[in-house]
């Protein structure tokens, strides 16, 4: 994976096959979870089935399965409620904003979903989508986040902690015994490569906007 | 200015403090500095120095009102905000 860099004035990224096939999975996965269609139903994918990758990708069924309960974190945290101490203006909020909330999330992560569905490697995002894009990863991140139980920000860093530690124990050969969740190690790096995928979008400034 | 647009202002200044909300956003552990930075400059039309004083506001001291007006107003930042994926919430001002 390269991160977002300038070319020709738009911001481009590349990804792998397996990397466009995982995150084009996890943006469907959120675009399900909004209640959205499946993305993949209406339009074949060019991304293939491939059985080396059905490891990791289960870990994204169970995600899946987690957020379909109806008081979901997940959902909570794209939806927030707009006024904890106040049960009348956080209906009413809701009400009001969560169906026009919901079309502008999918409608980003569609694109991404149809930008990572075509072959090749680079993800180029002309520079009036790069705040709709970054504000999609931020979903996607959101989501992840909550499957991983980071709620505060030592959560975060006692992730960072467990798959630094993960990571040092696979290089000596000795994964089984650092006693870390695979499941939780591989959403953990999935959090990671998307998070710094997201910072490379938001640092560029494409033709010297500020 | 004609005296239309003075009885505008006054209007406007009189339900402003008749019904001072703000819109708050609160920290969270999976927002990035650099994205919360733009978000405020973008959408709030901050210069730099100050979307990041918000910013940092927001990451240190767990929350920061960033903008006071109707409910109606703030109804629509919070909603903004709610696109961006931050997290924020409209409540009357002095609470």
């Amino acid at each position: 994976m390269k991160g977002f860099a300038e070319r020709d004035g738009a911001a481009v990224a590349s990804l792998d096959e397996d990397e466009r096939l995982v995150i084009a999975r996890i943006v469907a996965d959120v675009g399900m979870l909004l209640g959205g269609e499946d993305f993949g139903a209406e339009r074949h994918s060019g991304l293939p089935h491939r059985e080396d990758l059905a490891e990791s990708l289960r870990f994204l069924d169970d995600l899946e399965e987690n957020l379909a309960e109806p008081d979901d974190p997940a959902l909570l945290r794209l939806l927030p409620n707009a006024a904890p101490d106040d049960r009348e203006v956080a209906d009413e909020f809701r009400r009001l904003t969560q169906e026009d909330l919901r079309a502008v999330k999918l409608s980003r992560l569609r694109q991404i979903w149809d930008d990572l569905s075509d072959d090749g490697d680079d993800w180029v995002i002309p520079p009036g989508d790069v705040m709709a894009t970054a504000a999609a990863l931020t979903d996607v991140r959101l989501v992840i986040a909550a499957r991983l139980g980071i709620e505060r920000d030592e959560d975060a860093e006692s992730l960072h902690a467990d798959i630094q530690r993960a990571s040092a124990a696979l290089e000596e050969g000795s994964p089984a015994e650092v006693g870390i969740d695979p499941e939780r190690m591989w959403l953990g790096m999935l959090y990671d490569a998307l998070t710094w995928l997201q910072e490379s979008l938001v640092s560029l400034t494409l033709g010297g906007q500020a | 200015m004609s005296t239309r647009e003075q009885l505008d202002i006054q209007a406007r200044e009189a339900t402003r403090l008749a019904d001072p909300w703000v819109t708050v956003v609160w920290n969270d552990p999976v927002n990035l500095m650099s994205y919360v930075t733009r978000v405020f400059q973008e959408y709030f039309g901050l210069p730099r120095p100050e979307a990041e004083k918000h910013m940092r506001e927001v990451h240190e001291k767990g929350r920061s009102v960033l903008s006071t007006g109707s409910r109606e107003q703030m109804e629509v930042h919070v909603q903004a905000m709610h696109a961006y994926g931050l997290w924020a919430t409209l409540e009357r001002s002095g609470v």
